[in-house]
């Protein structure tokens, strides 16, 4: 097991075909993902560091992720309630947004918000650490940068994700009510509809997903900065590839989540 | 001098895809010395100090530290083993989130029991050694590139290994500051008998330091011995590289 592969040894630029590629990104990042499994099994956690990418991964995106869900659960509103009200359905409004947020909506929004600030500054810093062989100066002092910077990013994304997916969650539903009430739906059949609609198993599911692209992104992420090559122009490159990677995995992700939690309900 | 060298490199390989770096290394330091590493940018330099200290894993040869053979060995059973060793990296490489502080006392507060106090206190140690006080609340990016390497220095001090790697020690800096970089090494060996391998082709600079010095060209040793020796060798690449320094310098 060479948990070296995950920074590589290798920096020749070598000509490799998308095939491979992709075969040896998907190892690396199964590499990344045992190497953290087994050093946060047996290592210690860094508490301070972790604490630190709490904030920077979950709080610092509240405000984001709540203003982006807003206006998502308000255009959906939009829609459905025009639909709705036309077909003497007005009572179904908050239930038909509350659904879509806590299924579909606030877990994909969390995950690309996150990803967009978050996913991308840790590739960057990541790759810039590499290529200055801040590294390789950890990896001297005998530390893992799997244990310091990996498990870090790793844990926070997922303490921080669902907070983050019930904030999306409470936004999208208020944003929605400030539309369908001037569609003239009562606050109260609003709520009753969101009642009436929604389990408590669709906003679990819903949470469940967002532990899913936790990993996903913080892992891809990590995974990319920790493989930089190439200077400045590399550090960029990995960054790019950290965000669409990690937004590619994040929807496919997505469909087969919602075909294993919600398919049969 | 000790029985077992402080490092010693058997036939050590180095070899990227379509690259062999270092073709069959045969390299001996011992304790208390001060072996320098000549040889031009692209020769391999520091990716022979890499495989000493065991951030890269040779294709082929032994790596002894300390009478360790590391070669064989994987990340986790070497981690521990690079204690032993400092490093100091061409361009310091300290942590630029941090500060100066928290880069110096970065392996004391995960390696070692100590008390806040203690290591306040070989923290302020470490950095007069370097000439540097009163500059640990300071970040990275504040410093220049001489004091930089300094602390950078000095973080590697703080684990008291016996042995200290310098990649391009000097490399970038005005005359003055490698001046005093040379002059830190020099005491550092005569002071604490510190071993020192110091990588660079800065010529000038590792005749003042050296004590030994092997000449690495195309990733193999072609020539080695005391600077007066290497300054004497008829090898023509040795000339040429000396002659090429001294033209520089002039
Ligand atoms: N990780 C690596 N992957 C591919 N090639 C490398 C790697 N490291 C170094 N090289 C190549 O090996 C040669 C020697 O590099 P290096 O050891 O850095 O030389 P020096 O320190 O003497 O300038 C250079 O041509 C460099 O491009
Ligand atoms: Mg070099």
């Amino acid at each position: 097991m060479r948990e070296e592969l995950v920074w590589l040894d290798d920096e020749s630029a070598r000509r490799v075909s998308a095939w491979q590629a992709s075969l040896e990104f998907v190892g690396a990042l199964g590499l990344l993902l045992f190497a953290s499994g087994r050093t946060l099994l047996q290592g210690r956690v860094e508490g301070r560091e972790t604490v630190h990418q709490m904030a920077f991964i979950g709080a610092a995106s509240a405000p984001i992720v709540a203003l982006t869900s807003a206006f998502t659960g308000a255009v959906v509103t939009l829609y459905s309630a025009s639909l709705l009200t036309q077909a003497g359905g007005g009572s179904f409004v908050g239930g038909a947004i509350s659904l879509a947020m806590t299924r579909e909506l606030a877990p994909i929004l969390t995950g690309i918000m996150v990803t967009a600030r978050c996913g991308s500054a840790i590739a960057a810093q990541l790759g810039t650490m590499k290529i200055t062989e801040q590294i390789d100066a950890l990896r001297a002092l005998a530390v893992s940068p799997i244990q310091y910077l990996v498990i870090p990013r790793v844990l926070a994304a997922l303490i921080m994700f669902p907070l983050l997916c019930m904030i999306a969650n409470f936004a999208g539903v208020l944003g929605g009510w400030i539309v369908a009430n001037a569609f003239g739906i009562t606050l109260n059949s609003y709520l009753q509809s969101i009642r009436l609609l929604t389990e408590p198993f669709d906003l679990i599911g819903g949470l469940i997903k967002t532990l899913a692209f936790a990993l996903i992104v913080t892992l891809v992420s990590c995974q990319q900065g920790l493989g930089t090559r190439g200077g400045a122009a590399g550090v960029g490159h990995a960054t790019t590839r950290a965000v669409v990677l990690s937004m590619v995995l994040i929807f496919a992700a997505n469909y087969f989540l919602a075909d294993l939690l919600f398919a049969n309900r | 001098m000790n029985e077992t060298p402080a490092l010693e490199t058997r036939q050590l390989v180095y070899a990227v895809e379509n690259k062999t770096i270092l073709k069959g290394i045969d390299l001996r330091v011992e304790y208390g010395e001060v072996l320098g590493i000549m040889g031009a940018s692209g020769s391999g330099k520091t990716t022979l100090l890499k495989c000493l200290c065991g951030l890269i894993k040779p294709t082929a040869g032994e790596v002894w530290v300390e009478g360790v053979n590391i070669a064989p060995l994987s990340e986790r059973e070497r981690m521990p083993l690079r204690l032993r060793l400092g490093i100091v990296f061409q361009y310091a490489a300290l942590f630029d989130f941090l500060t100066v502080y928290q880069n110096v006392a970065f392996g004391l507060e995960r390696h070692r029991r100590l008390s806040q106090k203690q290591i306040r206190e070989i923290v302020r140690e470490r950095l007069a050694w370097v000439g540097l006080e009163g500059i640990e609340n300071l970040y990275p990016s504040q410093l220049s590139g001489g004091m930089r390497k300094r602390v950078g220095l000095a973080r590697a001090l703080a684990m008291d290994p016996h042995i200290v790697l310098f990649d391009e020690p000097t490399s970038g800096l005005d005359p003055v500051n490698a001046y005093q970089i040379d002059r830190l090494i020099t005491r550092l060996n005569r002071e604490l008998n510190l071993t020192a391998v110091v990588v660079s082709h800065d010529v000038t600079s590792l005749m003042r330091t050296s004590d030994r010095i092997v000449m690495v060209d195309e990733g193999q040793i072609i020539a080695a011995g005391a600077p007066a020796d290497i300054r004497a060798s008829e090898h023509p690449k040795v000339q040429a590289f000396l002659r090429m320094a001294s033209a520089e310098a002039l």
